[in-house]
């Protein structure tokens, strides 16, 4: 069984996709479709005095067009977009003429064809009170929250850091940043079978089945939430959009089905996104580079009305043996969509700030940074005073730095230097992110023939997460992943948990493995003798039975069978990455080298090296490309990407992907993956911790620490453009 | 999350959803496409066509496709809106981020930046018409050997562009993939094992 541990299998639904067969929410052949186009908003905050249709009503094809007097009746619950599970929090726009943010839809335009409807909504005349507004933290309306939203110490931090030998006080500044999956958020709201049927590329399906449903007066029974494939989610696609109310209750009133495909520069005020932070980090050692003091301060830019947090203090004090630590987390509020969870929300920007500030306590003491970092390794938490479950980041460090050749690094900047004249710079940089799980309800069924089926919660999302429970199936049971039904992202097969965080490996792992372990225990009664070697299904077929089913339902560790209930009833519980006896993390160090062409100052990443401990790697092959996409995703946030609001007219001005650079493959060099791969049984039977968050978490300030390895500039925003370093 | 309180102000009842529409099977409206393509000219479904309408006919992955389009129609729109050809994907509409890659007469274009009425008399190629009766297209299985793909949405306008890139001769070196592949962005970052996978197929393609 072992050999199959890291089995470097294709991804099982890959085959489909290279077809072009997979079909994604807004490929559903749907008949008498009718194709809808919002209307946004062109004021940042203010009222709708009177919306004119009457151009839009006379444009050839036009059948409806929706404006807030006739979604008056939704209900903005904690459900909502931006209200994060929180009463009196979000906003759901078009339920009042009240206008919160620039681009939030005023009317939905419903057409016979999508020619018609975005003609249609091109005609939609309306007529605004506007009022004064901030859309920015640092402008005059900006309201920063009276109370930090989290804090966390241990020590006199601050008596601790005036003592050490060696002081940094250093301030990096986070911009915003959009997710940008290419694939766009789209809502097809269809009737079958009894039901209304919410397609939509989501990472939570259940948020239809339950929420939607809420927010609309309707029994969730009525409502079915379908993510057949997601094109990818990064957290932009974790719950109900602004758009999805909209859609649903469109297709309500006309009785037909409705797409509606929000254009890119419309999701750029829609959809969610990373916030802009500040970090103010000192880090306080002694002689020998021990970290006597942590002290983090951040401050968040959030919406007026969203409920989302500020959580960048939860890791950095994880990371490293502080003997003392000070942090707290605050909120500013602007007139601005809510922001929310993107890729490694909080950790990847936390990462940047306090990495980036080790590689300047690293210099300051005279010690390399990868021996700083393994002189201050730690296996209990801080904070907490628990052991970690499972740690491996010296390990990282180690194969990593061999892998990488970190030893013809020179300290002194601006020391190596390529054939062609470039400055190299070697940089480092670890990360961690919690290990976390929740609840799933399994149903595993074997045929005679050979196939199998199996249903469970999840969404696939391109992380790989049908692959991880096709490798726990073909572990236990030896099924054949060509007969193998995955069925997930439908709340019509199994209540389906939102899927982020980093915890679908650890939640699907376990499901896939005890529902298979179960159903071995079945077959052997059955058979009335311990199982052969022989392949399940011919062992069922002896006994005459076409098939076998097993549901087993899995409560994380820590949790009671009461979460079952919530799972069913679509509200979001998980765990980590405290546990009764210990902490969980997954770890990972990145080593990254650039090349800084002189004349111009033009960055390239030539190679990165990326050694993580996720605990058992599931698929070797899906877990090194989640590893790359970390790695291109860091590498996006240190060079390329950055959301710039217009603070005259509170939009994003660069809102298309001609003018938000995102990494594109000539921006991309050889990343080179390898892991730890020790199984974390503490946490759960497949002994797995999670993997694509922390892909990314500390691959922006091992580029970062690179380019002053390069140049010997210290460049304390992001992204680090040309302009920063002529 | 159901509050009990609401009222509710979409009352549908089960006979009223039944009465609302329908949703066609997942092969439905592929299949009519594709099966009448077999034996005559592939005619648009009765769709409605508000605006001023063109007539076109042209070859959609070599069958002879006559259909009556919306002017203002873009030809991204026309696979996956009339056509019901919907592996070509729409990620940006600008022509930004080529998920929507097909070929006409055998050259890569953003089909979302091409009228539809352009392809008048021309041959349209889609991720659907590459593939072999007999399996996969050599671009399609280098993708899965090398996990070119991570959520697959990008995928078809990758390998459109992929098979594009090595037919110009721009897939001799990995340095010249990269630069001619960089019209086509993977979100997910599979870069590596996209440029693997086109090191691979290029061979098996110039040699077919």
């Amino acid at each position: 069984m072992t050999q199959e541990r890291t089995a470097d299998r294709p991804r099982v639904d890959a085959y489909e996709k290279v077809l072009g067969r997979a079909l994604y929410a807004a490929d559903q052949p749907i008949a008498g479709l009718l194709h809808a186009m919002t209307v946004p908003a062109t004021i940042a905050k203010g009222r709708i005095e009177a919306i004119d249709a009457t151009a839009a009503q006379n444009v050839r094809g036009v059948v409806r067009i929706f404006t807030h007097e006739d979604f008056s009746q939704i209900k903005t619950t904690p459900a909502a977009r931006g209200a994060y599970g929180q009463p009196g929090k979000g906003h759901q726009p078009m339920t009042s003429p009240v206008v919160r943010h620039r681009g939030e839809p005023v009317a939905l335009v419903v057409a016979d064809t999508l020619e018609a409807a975005i003609e249609g909504a091109e005609a939609v005349k309306v007529r605004y009170a506007p009022e004064p507004f901030s859309a920015r933290m640092e402008d005059e309306l900006a309201s920063p929250e009276a109370q930090p939203d989290r804090q966390l110490s241990s020590g006199d931090a601050e008596a601790a850091f005036a003592a050490a030998d060696h002081r940094i006080d250093v301030e990096y500044l986070h911009p915003q940043q959009h997710h940008n999956p290419i694939e766009l958020i789209s809502t097809t709201a269809a009737f079958e079978d009894g039901e209304l049927r919410i397609y939509e590329g989501t990472q939570a399906a259940s948020a239809f089945a339950g929420g939607l449903a809420g927010m609309m007066g309707l029994e969730p029974t009525r409502l079915r939430g379908v993510s057949p494939y997601t094109g990818g989610g990064f957290g932009q696609k974790n719950g109900i959009q602004e758009q999805s109310v909209l859609v649903a209750s469109a297709a309500a009133l006309l009785r037909r089905p409705v797409k509606l495909v929000m254009p890119r520069g419309q999701l750029f005020h829609t959809a969610s996104y990373r916030p802009r932070s500040r970090h103010r980090v000192r880090l306080g050692a002694d002689g020998q580079g021990r970290l006597l003091a942590g002290l983090y301060e951040t401050v968040q830019q959030n919406s007026r009305y969203d409920g989302f947090a500020c959580d960048h203090g939860a890791n950095p004090p994880r990371m490293y043996g502080y003997h003392t630590w000070q942090g707290n987390d605050r909120i500013v509020r602007v007139d601005t969509q809510t922001p929310g969870h993107q890729r490694a929300p909080h950790e990847h920007p936390a990462s940047y700030a306090t990495e980036c500030a080790m590689d300047e306590l690293a210099e300051a003491v005279g010690m390399d940074p990868v021996e700083l970092r393994l002189a201050n390794d730690a296996q209990s938490d801080p904070i907490t005073g628990k052991p970690y479950s499972s740690r491996h980041l010296a390990g990282c460090l180690r194969r990593g730095a061999e892998m990488f050749d970190w030893s013809r690094r020179i300290a002194d900047p601006g020391a190596l230097v390529a054939d062609n004249g470039d400055l190299i710079g070697l940089g480092v940089a670890c990360g961690s992110y919690k290990g976390s799980m929740t609840a799933t309800v399994t149903t595993l069924r074997l045929f005679a023939s050979g196939r199998c089926e199996i249903a469970t919660s999840g969404h696939e999302m391109g992380q790989g997460i049908r692959s991880v429970i096709a490798a726990e199936l073909i572990e236990i049971l030896g099924v054949d992943p060509a007969k193998l039904d995955i069925h997930i992202g439908d709340t019509g097969h199994a209540p389906q948990h939102i899927t982020a965080g980093s915890w679908g490996t650890g939640s699907v792992a376990p499901a896939a493995r005890s529902a298979a372990m179960k159903l071995r225990e079945e077959l052997s009664v059955l058979t009335g003798a311990p199982l052969s070697e022989e392949p399940v299904h011919v062992q069922l077929a002896r006994t005459r039975r076409p098939s076998l089913e097993v549901t087993v339902n899995t409560i994380p560790l820590g949790k009671d069978a009461q979460i079952i209930e919530q799972l069913r009833r679509g509200i979001p519980s998980t765990t980590g990455p405290e546990y009764p006896d210990f902490m969980a993390f997954s770890w990972i160090a990145h080593f990254a080298e650039v090349h800084v062409e002189r004349s111009t100052a033009r960055v390239r990443v030539k190679r990165v090296v990326s050694v993580a401990d996720c605990g058992r790697v599931m698929n070797r092959r899906t877990a090194e490309s989640q590893v790359r996409g970390g790695v291109v995703w860091g590498i996006g946030a240190a060079l390329r990407e950055a959301g710039e609001t217009d603070p005259r007219f509170g939009g994003v001005l660069n809102n298309d992907l001609a003018e938000y650079v995102v990494p594109v493959n000539a921006d991309i060099g050889a990343i080179d993956v390898d892991f730890i791969d020790q199984p974390d049984f503490k946490l759960n039977m497949s002994g797995v911790k999670g993997l694509g968050e922390v892909a990314m978490v500390g691959a922006a300030a091992a580029v970062v620490n690179a380019v002053y390895n390069a140049t010997g500039r210290r460049i304390r925003h992001l992204p680090i453009r040309i302009e920063d370093l002529l | 999350m159901t509050d009990p309180q609401d009222t509710q102000f979409l009352p549908l009842t089960r006979r009223q959803v039944l009465e609302a529409g329908t949703v066609v099977s997942a092969s439905g409206m592929i299949s009519t496409a594709t099966a009448q393509a077999q034996t005559q000219v592939t005619t648009s479904p009765s769709l409605p066509e508000n605006g001023t309408t063109v007539h076109i006919a042209c070859r959609v992955n070599g069958q002879p496709t006559a259909i009556d389009i919306d002017a203002r129609a873009s030809l991204l729109d026309m696979l996956r809106e009339r056509l019901g050809l919907v592996g070509a994907k729409k990620g940006c509409d600008h022509g930004q981020c080529g998920a929507c890659t097909v070929h006409i007469g055998g050259r890569r274009i953003a089909s979302c930046l091409t009228l539809a009425a352009k392809v008048n008399g021309r041959e349209v190629t889609t991720i659907e018409g590459i593939g072999s009766a007999d399996g996969l297209h050599p671009m399609q299985q280098a993708f899965i050997d090398h996990d070119a793909l991570q959520c697959g949405y990008c995928t078809p306008g990758q390998i459109m562009a992929a098979i594009a890139c090595v037919k110009e001769g721009h897939a001799s070196t990995p340095e010249d993939i990269r630069e001619y592949m960089s019209g086509n962005i993977c979100r997910c970052g599979a870069y590596v094992g996209i440029v693997a996978a086109i090191e691979q197929a290029a061979p098996q393609i110039e040699r077919g």
